[in-house]
């Protein structure tokens, strides 16, 4: 179950998390905390990588707009499903604003 | 199979000391003559773990707790984002010691603290763990009443063989641990001179293996092991099943010398650094962690890699294995063991072979 998360949430990465890229199976995050781990596809990589407290998740969709062709419309609700995810589970923290 | 960037996993040896000398100890002899490598040392290279996504570390030894700079290190795995567990004999762990886990995330970050009880009376377990029993149940006991993740080991050697029963109640129903894990006294480290007194022969074996029938029977889910009799039992039953029906498992590799799994999981570190493919390769050194690229030697090094084309050995072409029935099923189990007793990781582990065991066993009336 996720946390609700809206366009202009904005979230950063949790610092204990670890993020391993693999070759071949895409990427893997370990939260040594809570023991869990998560399997990340591209998308869920990418917005991964740009969730570093200093854009809301709008930003974030925007920015895999303009980095891919043909990106269809239901990606921003994957993004922030992800998200809520994510962030309910501790890999992601949300913050108050946009820090610098 | 796809190879990790880096394993995930590792035991790290942190000291070659320890407070016991059990018979069966793979750290004895040669390996205490290493020397245990400063806390700077380790300190930076679990930096390096850090970088590379290690995400767990198995703390071993010789006996973790005898370092007295052990919570140093734990800390400095956490700092690093890693998960841990620790290997001890149990006889070091006291309410002050316990304590100290209370400390920042060091409970939060443990998986467990295995402590090794080979029998449910001082005079069957100090046979193999001398001067120990009363001291490690101790040791148990305090991690129970903290209400510690833990986890316990019975090694089953000639000593503990007719106690498993006792040593199985006294651990489940006495003092109530969840789950137990069992193993076998092993021909290596001083498990070599001592054989003849702690490894189980072929009968043995099998009373062993009744027996732990007997026990999973009696404790549903709570007995546990990847290796030694109750692990063999199980792919021995496997072995059967699929020579009868004609259908392999898909669980491990069938016909070929795919054991085992560990040289595509983890690496293994000595307590002075040496970087070997896993603790029942101790010999085969690929490196040390002051000196080589770690990455390097998880991708290239030669004998990483002759280990995983183990693989693709059929058993069939493996000498003394052409003519046996159970070719298309066996897959030769741990490398560790023929290497130590063989000279050649390419060999089966002598120890596992299912036909002669079953050799060694006709006509055995179990007394189990
Ligand atoms: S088996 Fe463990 S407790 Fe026993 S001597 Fe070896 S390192 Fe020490
Ligand atoms: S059972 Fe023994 S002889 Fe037969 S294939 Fe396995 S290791 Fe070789």
């Amino acid at each position: 179950m996720g946390i609700d998360v809206t366009p202009a949430t904005v979230l950063r990465r949790n610092p204990d998390v670890v993020l391993r890229e693999e070759d071949t199976d895409g990427a893997l995050l370990f939260n040594p905390d809570t023991n869990q781990i998560r399997v990340l596809n591209a998308t869920g990589l990418f917005v991964w990588k740009f969730m570093d407290g200093t854009r809301d998740l709008g930003a974030v969709v925007a920015s895999f707009r303009e980095s891919f062709e043909e990106v269809p419309q239901e990606v921003e609700a994957h993004a922030l499903a992800f998200a809520g995810e994510m962030a309910a589970a501790g890999f992601l923290h949300p913050t108050d604003s946009p820090q610098a | 199979m796809g190879l990790q960037k880096f394993p995930q996993e590792c035991n790290i040896a942190i000291t070659g000391r320890c407070n016991l000398r059990c018979h069966y100890c793979f750290y004895a002899n040669e390996m205490t003559a290493l020397a245990d490598l400063p806390t700077a040392v380790w300190l930076s290279f679990f930096e390096e773990l850090g970088r590379l996504g290690m995400m767990r570390v198995c703390v071993a030894g010789g006996e973790p707790f005898v370092r007295p700079d052990l919570f140093e290190l734990i800390d400095g795995l956490i700092a690093n984002r890693m998960r841990y567990s620790v290997l001890s004999n149990g006889t070091l762990i006291d309410e002050n010691m316990l304590a100290k886990f209370e400390v920042g995330k060091r409970r939060l970050r443990l998986d467990y603290i295995q402590i090794s009880i080979d029998g449910s009376c001082a005079e069957i377990h100090d046979k193999s763990r001398p001067g120990s029993f009363e001291k490690a149940i101790r040791g148990l006991r305090l991690l129970m009443e903290h209400r510690f993740p833990m986890a316990v080991r019975i090694t089953i050697n000639r000593h503990n063989l007719h106690d498993l029963e006792n040593t199985a109640k006294l651990l489940l129903e006495d003092i109530g641990v969840p789950s137990v894990g069992t193993n076998d006294a092993m021909p290596i480290g001083s498990g070599c001179p001592n054989e003849p007194e702690v490894a189980l022969t072929p009968r043995e074996y099998l009373v062993a293996m009744k027996t732990m029938e007997r026990l999973r029977t009696r404790y549903p889910g709570r007995l546990t092991a990847t290796a030694g009799p109750q692990a063999r039992l199980k792919m021995q039953a496997e072995m059967e099943e699929a020579k009868r029906t004609g259908v392999k498992t898909t669980r491990w590799g069938m016909g070929y010398l795919t054991a085992c799994g560990c040289i595509f999981n983890k690496l293994d570190f000595l307590h002075d650094g040496t970087i070997v493919p896993c603790n029942m390769l101790p010999d085969l050194k690929l490196g040390n962690i002051t000196t080589d690229s770690l990455e390097e030697i998880w991708r290239d090094h030669p004998t990483l890699r002759a280990l995983r084309e183990r693989r693709f050995i059929a058993m069939r072409d493996v000498p003394g294995c052409g003519d046996c029935e159970w070719n298309e099923y066996c897959n030769g189990s741990c490398p560790g063991l023929a290497h130590q007793m063989l000279g050649d990781f390419n060999l089966p582990n002598p120890r596992d072979c299912y036909r002669r065991f079953l050799e060694d066993t006709k006509e055995t009336e179990c007394p189990a």
